[in-house]
């Protein structure tokens, strides 16, 4: 029975925003805007992290050098992605036929042409260590004597001032918390003034003739939290694609994890808000009540966002951690925290929790006022008299 | 040889509302009210502003809680769902301004369960009914009130309701819509619906409805067809007029007969229980000539005032 209204509420959400002009403008104003940040930033930015080469080996002596590449592959600001080929010809033959960047075989480096600094760097401090390591065991070393004496502790490197040689991810880190905190207060919003249309054209009396207050509210929040997830999820598509096609970023798998952990935490957080401006909606009768009873929310969205900077500068400080887990600002900092790298397994769990626990708490509660409160109409009701109401 | 038998009222089913009782904090709305809407009949539910009829029939339709009472629906109590399939026109017309005509009417059908193919169907087949078939593609706040209301009136019929509620349908309407409305609930009760709907229009009630209920200060203070509400009050009333005597003064000394007014000459009397109308007749022709003798058949909306006493 009540799968049904459910169902029906929420597709008409759905079909009714879509046909509005003014969602189809927030969707384009969106995607247009971070796939403006993700161009500009490798434009500006210039250095798009580490650049990546395919590398055919052939041969023990080849193999082993490329293993040693790998190991210092970050040092030379490349990736390599070693696959073995079968005999010399065939790994020349694919670098001729543009499958690899390289090959390395025992007659030494082929390339198609102008070969790539960092990667014959690479490559040759690589053969350097392992020709070294092969001359010290045949002087009569042992294989861990002569890896002792090729691999001293290397030089300590402290930093004063942590540089953005993170600078990939703490754009996404950044560009992923204005996302988040926009699309909170555009969707909150959203779910607020819808609950008010109903009560201020007084469509809400036929409706809950026809169906109960639960499923009208909860159809309402999925429709609009579907259309949320999909604007951030084209977004985020949008800006990661955008922004490796500047070489502002590398499509790796952090990234990638990075835009899930936004979706993620942003369904639950909208959870959260969507719950507290339903209250914010139901407690008034009139779209111009609707701005007072609204922006206490918004402005804790706005301080959640606020948090967000001292965060990422100081990732293991106080007001992160708390901020990573508090359910009405973990939607926006966690996903940031997780994006530049700086949140244990155990924070995530711990934040995860904390928010879906909340969600389903505030879910309830937010429905409980509304059945109470959605067919009064008049002055607007104060917050603390609606949740008295959600106690009864 | 037997007397044909009439389709009882007792025996179809009724939307009945039991000693109904609701306070909004001191205030008294209903106070024991009881109502039947026999399947099949249109009963007007009548009563000045503030008596309780909204507060009535948001109980009916279950959006609003009795403190006491029941509803019922063939002598068992309604169920929530079974409530939530009446028809209903609230007394404050709403609908999303920004919907299109016929996409509002086909969520509506959807929302009361009825399948795709049905919806469409029905709401083609109202739109046509009221006239809106050219307006079927516009939002609803760009159509006149009128069409609105005709909007609001099939948002309560889109899926075939057995029972229809609708709180002051006719208000704001013009002649060809108050037609359009009367004509579409006879044609409603005819298919068998039970329809009630409050109104302040007495002359159109007593035209379109099979019963009335009049309701006062939260109570129901008289029901029946209009005949039975006449045949119900105190006396018989008589309007006589006598050549060429000044009002009244030959009636007043009659016994068991009262002057309760009179117009043009003529005086209404009304006589107690038991008193012959002929005796009042030889009376006046004692008096002079008698130009007029006959009963009054008071309006719904006398018996309306005398019935509240106002």
């Amino acid at each position: 029975m009540t799968r049904g209204p459910t169902r029906t509420v929420a597709r008409r959400e759905l079909a009714e925003r879509l046909r509005q002009r003014a969602f189809k403008l927030s969707t384009a104003a969106i995607v247009g805007v971070v796939a403006a940040i993700a161009i500009l930033a490798g434009v500006l930015g210039g250095d798009g992290g580490a650049q990546r080469y395919t590398l055919a080996v052939d041969g023990a002596e080849a193999t082993a050098i490329a293993a040693a590449a790998e190991r210092t592959q970050e040092a030379f600001d490349i990736e390599l992605d070693v696959s073995r080929a079968d005999g010399p010809a065939a790994a020349r033959a694919g670098v001729a036929d543009g499958d690899y960047d390289a090959a390395l075989t025992r007659t030494g480096l082929t390339v198609e042409d102008d070969p790539p600094d960092e990667l014959v760097q690479a490559l040759a401090a690589a053969t350097d260590r392992v020709r070294a390591a092969a001359a010290l065991r045949g002087a009569g070393l042992s294989a861990a004597e002569a890896r002792s004496a090729l691999d001293p502790d290397p030089l300590r490197v402290t930093t004063l001032e942590p540089g953005d040689d993170e600078g990939g991810s703490y754009g996404i880190a950044l560009v992923a918390s204005i996302l988040l905190y926009g699309q909170l207060i555009v969707v909150g919003l959203a779910v607020a003034q819808g609950v008010v249309e109903e009560k201020a054209s007084r469509v809400v009396e036929i409706l809950l003739s026809t169906i109960p207050a639960r499923p009208l509210l909860t159809g309402k929040v999925i429709g609009i939290g579907i259309l949320g997830i999909g604007q951030l999820l084209l977004a985020g598509v949008v800006g990661l694609a955008a922004g490796a096609a500047s070489g502002a970023l590398s499509l790796d798998g952090s990234a990638v994890g990075a835009l899930a952990v936004a979706l993620l935490w942003f369904t639950f957080g909208y959870g959260v808000y969507a719950s507290l401006y339903a209250i914010a909606g139901v407690v008034v009768s009139r779209q111009e009540d609707l701005s007072a009873s609204s922006t206490p929310l918004t402005l804790l969205l706005v301080a959640a966002y606020l948090v967000v900077f001292p965060a990422l500068d100081a990732p293991d400080s106080t007001l992160a951690t708390v901020a990573s887990l508090v359910p009405f600002s973990s939607p926006i900092v966690m996903p940031a925290l997780v994006a530049l790298g700086e949140a244990s397994a155990v924070e995530i769990a711990l934040s995860l929790a904390i928010l879906v626990a909340s969600t389903a708490v505030l879910l309830v509660v937010a429905g409980r006022i509304y059945e109470r409160l959605v067919l009064r109409m008049g002055s607007p009701v104060r917050f603390s008299e609606a949740f008295r109401l959600a106690r009864r | 040889m037997q007397p044909p038998q009439s389709p009882a009222a007792a025996e179809r089913p009724a939307l009945t509302l039991e000693r109904v009782s609701r306070r909004y904090g001191d205030t008294v709305a209903l106070d024991g009210l009881g109502l039947t809407v026999p399947a099949g009949e249109i009963v007007g539910f009548v009563g000045a502003n503030g008596a309780g009829k909204t507060t009535a029939m948001r109980i009916a339709l279950g959006i609003l809680a009795a403190d006491e009472g029941r509803v019922l629906w063939n002598g068992a109590p309604a169920s929530r769902d079974l409530q939530r399939t009446f028809g209903y026109m609230p007394e404050e017309r709403g609908l999303y301004p920004k919907m299109r005509v016929a996409d509002h009417l086909r969520y509506l059908a959807a929302l009361h369960g009825v399948d795709d193919a049905a919806a469409r169907a029905a709401t083609d087949r109202w739109i046509d009914t009221l006239g809106l078939a050219d307006r079927a593609g516009d939002s609803i706040e760009a159509l006149s009130l009128g069409n609105q209301q005709r909007v609001q009136l099939a948002a309560a019929l889109v899926h075939d309701p057995d029972v229809l509620i609708l709180d002051e349908p006719f208000s704001g309407l013009d002649p060809i819509g108050t037609d359009v409305m009367s004509a579409v609930l006879r044609e409603r009760a005819d298919a068998g619906a039970a329809v009630v709907f409050s109104s302040h229009q007495l002359d159109l009630v007593e035209r379109l409805c099979d019963r009335v209920a009049i309701v006062d200060a939260g109570r129901l203070v008289a029901a029946g067809t209009t005949e039975e509400l006449r045949a119900a009050r105190a006396g018989i009333r008589l309007r006589v007029e006598v050549d060429g005597r000044a009002p009244g003064d030959w009636a007043g000394r009659l016994p068991g007969v009262a002057v309760v007014g009179g117009d043009d000459g003529a005086v209404i009397v009304e006589l107690a229980d038991g008193v012959d109308d002929q005796a009042v007749l030889d009376a006046a022709r004692a008096a002079g000539p008698v130009r007029s003798f006959a009963p009054v058949r008071p309006s719904l909306a006398e018996l309306f005032r005398e019935v509240v006493g106002r």
